[in-house]
């Protein structure tokens, strides 16, 4: 078996899910240096225990596992909690490059969905998971990632509509 | 094409902000102090089969099937003379009423051959296989659909005649 990890390997990959992972990471955390710090420990433990790249789900798993134990036993744990479950959480650090008001309207739109919906979404769309994939990251059914998944963008329909 | 394709074609376009270059120095040092056996991770494009290990493996599992001779009928040609682990008596009928017999396996999984033996009453030799198997039960209950298993390992001895031709 050919071992083919260098120096430049990780980066690779990490060029091509970091983006994502941020963007997933940032969902139970406010700040973008505290979703760094998740993505950083997860990538690393991930790539420690020479996981195959491909197994995107147990990635996503990771950074989810760590993300809430950051939560947990932060000392502001309640505080933080409320903050990241909370369906009106609004990130105080922008997560899209936005072009246009346009953009950040959609952005604010995401921002506003509750937890569970934005997190497959998030998933589904900016890091290309299949519902089996995120329903074997999230520990649910690929039924149930899938009805997340319609529901995240009906209620995006609903609030982008004018009024 | 369902009711959503625009406006997840509006959200495709939405890019997440990329990481700064302080992140990636943090995360290029933290790999950086990984041990040297860490990161071994194949890489899906670049995965290649060893053909030399996938052939040993294929030898060894056929040696195995062999040997393990699996079978679901009990065998009928050796009479067993010697059997530590007693058979159930019960074998057909052990579960409640409702519950007939659905099957049986025998999976022999060692084979000792421990040489020749001359048992009293018997005027030739006899060569003594020691066989350590795993039977399974099964059980179902056709009115209910409940079905009942057991498993459980066994050993058998057994004298084989030999012939002096």
């Amino acid at each position: 078996m050919e071992n083919v990890a260098n120096h430049e390997d990780w980066k690779v990959c990490f060029s091509e899910y970091g983006p994502g992972l941020l963007l997933f990471a940032r969902q139970w955390v406010r700040s973008s240096a505290d979703a760094e710090d998740i993505v950083q420990e997860a990538f690393v433990k991930f790539w420690r225990r020479n996981h195959r790249i491909d197994n995107r789900a147990l990635l996503y798993a990771t950074v989810r596992s760590i993300a809430l134990d950051l939560i947990r036993r932060d000392s502001r744990r309640a505080r933080r909690e409320a903050e990241a479950f909370s369906d009106v959480a609004q990130s105080s650090q922008p997560q899209f490059a936005v072009e246009d008001e346009s953009q950040r309207a959609l952005a604010a739109a995401v921002d506003l969905l509750p937890h569970e919906q934005r997190e497959v979404l998030v998933m589904k769309i900016w890091n290309e998971l299949t519902f089996a994939e995120i329903g074997s990251a999230l520990e649910i059914s690929q039924n149930t990632a899938a009805s997340r998944y319609r529901y995240a963008l009906s209620a995006l329909k609903k609030n982008l509509q004018p009024q | 094409m369902n009711d959503f394709s625009e406006l997840e074609n509006e959200l495709k376009k939405l890019r997440p902000a990329q990481p700064s270059r302080e992140f990636l120095g943090r995360v290029e040092q933290a790999m950086a102090d990984l041990p040297d056996d860490a990161g071994n991770i194949i890489h899906p494009s670049r995965f290649k089969v060893s053909w030399l290990s996938l052939g040993l493996g294929l030898a060894a599992a056929a040696i195995f099937l062999i040997f393990a001779r699996v079978s679901v009928d009990r065998p009928a040609k050796r009479t067993p003379i010697a059997q530590n682990s007693p058979a159930p008596a019960t074998r057909s009928t052990i579960a409640s009423p409702g519950f007939i017999p659905a099957g049986a396996t025998q999976v022999v999984y060692n084979t000792r051959d421990e040489g020749l033996h001359f048992p009293t009453g018997y005027n030739e030799p006899m060569r003594r296989v020691r066989y350590q198997k795993r039977e399974t039960l099964q059980w179902r209950n056709p009115n209910t659909g409940a079905s009942l298993r057991v498993s459980y390992p066994s050993e058998e001895v057994v004298l084989i005649p030999v012939s002096g031709q």
